[in-house]
């Protein structure tokens, strides 16, 4: 039950090697889903239903299941389908790394896209009839008024997102990838010691939460210069 | 005069927020059936005032005393003084989950531990006497803001209380609410029930007032009977107080 | 489709396993978010202090990572203590149901804890006010007017809290408890059908959330209905 704290600093190369891969997933998998999200919620506010309904249902699965699962359902389902096993998507999905990405970024995507729609639906109505007063088209306002003060209105929410995400990528170990916690759980399998390596593993990951916390207060400390 | 010693008596009693000087040097004395108006104007330390007499506010120097109790720190005489004072507050403050009859017979039940069906009544009648007998099943949300502050009237009433304190009951009213509610509060008074309102209602001072206070920058300025004091103020600050009300 | 017929039963028996787990954690989440919120509101700066640690820990580590330390630290200890009385042991631990359903409510808990807190932060004053100058004690005031108001301030939070909680025990099949993901991976091995198994499991949590969501609706609806019938 003794402590080990050279342990500790012997599995410190290796846990940095799976930081360099947890920070790339972290990276990846956030741009990539934040960009689809936009996408996402402009057909989800979209009066067409053609439009938005696909978009709900998306939105209600990836936000109704695990991540764990979803993440089993593309690694180790998908290569059950036929075409995907023989044809040119093959390439992708038989690598643990882009699967772990892929599942992810849907994730992101999903979430991202519902935290986007709050912030557009908290946007006050009176601004927005006032640019119309302007003569403003529909297209314009939504750049110049809906967005800008949707996007600070989703800040706070969007962040303890990007939290999460960076959470989720511990999962990533599952599929055997070598990330912080796929390193770790590697190392304890070996040394039978889970409170040094773990805890270590845990200090990285809080670390990194709290760079991310503090790099969007300051984010949000900037957009606050002009009125609430 | 009187031959009982007052049911409420403020000595010497000081309040600070931190460093501002809320109450200087109070000094009141109120008879059992007196009706006490309290008006000055806002920031003048009125609510503070009566927020002390049932210790929603620690006084820090000089000595409260309601009912024969000295007011202390100590949670439980604050507790045996609130049981005895009842308060109306300017936002109404019924709890908005609670059914207008389950607001009355919420406190009657935890603290003067009265059956479900004694509690029932004693609100139903209470009810009935400030006119919304009819509202007993509804939420207070569905009210208007004067049904609502007659509720709360009902509500304190039902604790069976020595003294009403008012705390500006009709400020947050509009003005067609208002009468409904003042007319409650007077047959109070000719009832009997010993009150202190603080309120800019002089036409309601003039009326059923025994006392006014006028209170500015934390003391009482002066205190009289409504004729003397409307007619013939004593002090400048007053005077000009009462313009400002009357000509508005 | 045969092949999920053929291992219904499995499933059915993983479902109750995993609705067994959500409310075992529900309960501890609960006792974690009270005590955590009034911890944060007391005046003590040491339970401030531990409240904030609590928090932080749970809120910045993967939920993932927390299991294992729990399930497999507390394994290790219990190993260790266990040998120093039998050398013959070879391995001990908590039942992984359990440490599971420890491991998931000390993440939930964590977030159950802010939102108790804003929701007891956001009870009007002049209610509590009330109901002291009705005379009411302090503990009456607590369990009859600041309990029912903070639990209909915390209810839309903590709907979100309960979707995340029962997502959560999906990880509990890491360490070997026996819920539909567990059942999927069996049945996998059997009928290498892994994307019908997988999909499948997506279904039953999908149909778990939705009843999550339509229960909070309905509770929703019956606490608010004051609220409602103003307007």
């Amino acid at each position: 039950m003794t402590f080990d704290g050279s342990l500790i600093i012997d599995s410190l190369p290796r846990l940095m090697d799976g930081l360099w891969i947890t920070l790339r997933l972290y990276v990846l998998a956030l741009t990539c889903g934040t960009t689809l999200a936009i996408a996402l919620v402009l057909m989800r506010i979209s009066s067409k239903k053609y439009l938005s309904w696909p978009v709900m249902g998306y939105i209600y699965f990836f936000r109704g299941t695990p991540i764990l699962v979803q993440l089993f359902i593309i690694y180790y389902g998908l290569p059950q389908l036929e075409f995907i096993r023989t044809g040119p998507l093959w390439t992708f999905f038989r690598e643990p790394f882009f699967c772990a990405w892929f599942a992810l970024t849907l994730n992101v995507a999903a979430y991202t896209a519902e935290i986007f729609r709050g912030g557009i639906l908290g946007v006050n109505s009176g601004l927005v009839e006032a640019s119309k007063a302007l003569g403003m088209t529909y297209t314009q306002t939504f750049r110049k008024v809906t967005a800008p003060i949707a996007f600070k209105l989703s800040l706070p929410a969007y962040s303890n997102e990007m939290i999460s995400v960076l959470k989720a990528t511990a999962l990533a170990s599952t599929v055997t990838i070598f990330d912080v916690t796929g390193v770790a759980r590697k190392i304890v399998a070996e040394t039978f010691a889970p409170y040094e390596i773990f805890l270590s593993a845990a200090i990285i990951y809080l670390v990194l939460a709290w760079v991310i916390q503090n790099g969007v207060r300051h984010l949000e400390r900037r957009i606050s210069r002009y009125a609430n | 005069m009187p031959s009982k010693p007052p049911i409420i008596s403020l000595k010497s009693v000081h309040k600070y927020f931190g460093t501002y000087h809320a109450l200087r040097n109070i000094n009141l004395d109120v008879e059992e059936g007196q009706k006490i108006v309290v008006c000055g104007p806002s920031g003048s330390g009125k609510s503070t005032m009566i927020r002390c007499v049932n210790g929603l506010e620690q006084h820090d120097e000089g000595d409260i005393t309601v009912n024969g109790h000295m007011m202390t720190t100590d949670e439980k005489t604050g507790n045996l003084i609130r049981q005895e004072v009842g308060m109306v507050f300017q936002s109404f403050n019924l709890f908005p989950h609670m059914k207008v009859i389950e607001n009355l017979m919420m406190a009657q039940r935890m603290v003067r531990k009265k059956t479900k069906a004694e509690a029932r009544d004693t609100g139903m009648k209470l009810l009935e006497r400030v006119g919304i007998s009819a509202q007993a099943d509804k939420f207070p949300g569905q009210l208007s803001g004067g049904q609502q502050q007659r509720v709360a009237i009902a509500r304190a009433l039902c604790m069976n209380p020595k003294v009403m304190l008012f705390d500006e009951p009709t400020s947050a009213l509009d003005p067609e609410m208002i009468s409904e509610v003042l007319e409650v509060m007077t047959e109070l008074a000719r009832e009997g029930m010993t009150m202190i309102c603080v309120t800019h209602e002089m036409g309601f001072a003039r009326s059923v007032a025994d006392r006014i206070v006028f209170m500015d920058e934390g003391e009482i300025v002066e205190a009289g009977e409504p004729e003397t004091f409307f007619a013939n103020p004593e002090h400048n600050r007053t005077r000009k107080f009462l313009d400002q009300i009357i000509s508005h | 489709m045969q092949e999920i017929i053929n291992w219904s039963d499995e499933f059915l028996a993983g479902a109750m396993v995993i609705i067994q787990l959500f409310f075992v954690s529900l309960l501890m989440v609960i006792v974690w978010g009270l005590l955590g919120a009034t911890a944060k509101l007391s005046n003590s700066r040491i339970a401030r202090g531990i409240a904030n640690g609590f928090t932080v820990l749970c809120r910045g580590i993967p939920e993932f990572l927390l299991l294992l330390i729990v399930y497999f630290g507390s394994a290790v200890t219990l190993t260790n203590i266990a040998r120093s009385w039998d050398p013959e042991i070879r391995f001990m631990d908590i039942p992984p149901f359990w440490a599971g359903a420890f491991a998931i409510s000390l993440v939930i808990g964590a977030y159950a804890t802010e939102t108790f807190r804003g929701a007891f932060l956001g009870i009007d004053k002049g209610l509590v006010e009330a109901a002291k100058a009705l005379g009411l004690t302090r503990f009456q005031v607590f369990w009859r007017l600041r309990l029912p108001m903070m639990w209909r301030l915390a209810l839309p939070g903590f709907g979100n809290h309960l979707l995340s909680l029962l997502k959560d025990t999906a990880l509990v099949s890491v360490i070997g408890v026996q819920g539909i993901l567990f059942t999927a991976q069996q049945a996998t091995t059997v009928n290498h059908k892994p994307f019908t198994m997988y999909l499948t499991v997506a279904f039953i949590f999908l149909a778990l959330s939705t009843v999550i969501v339509v229960t909070m609706k309905c509770i929703e609806k019956y606490a608010y209905r004051h609220l409602e019938a103003a307007r």
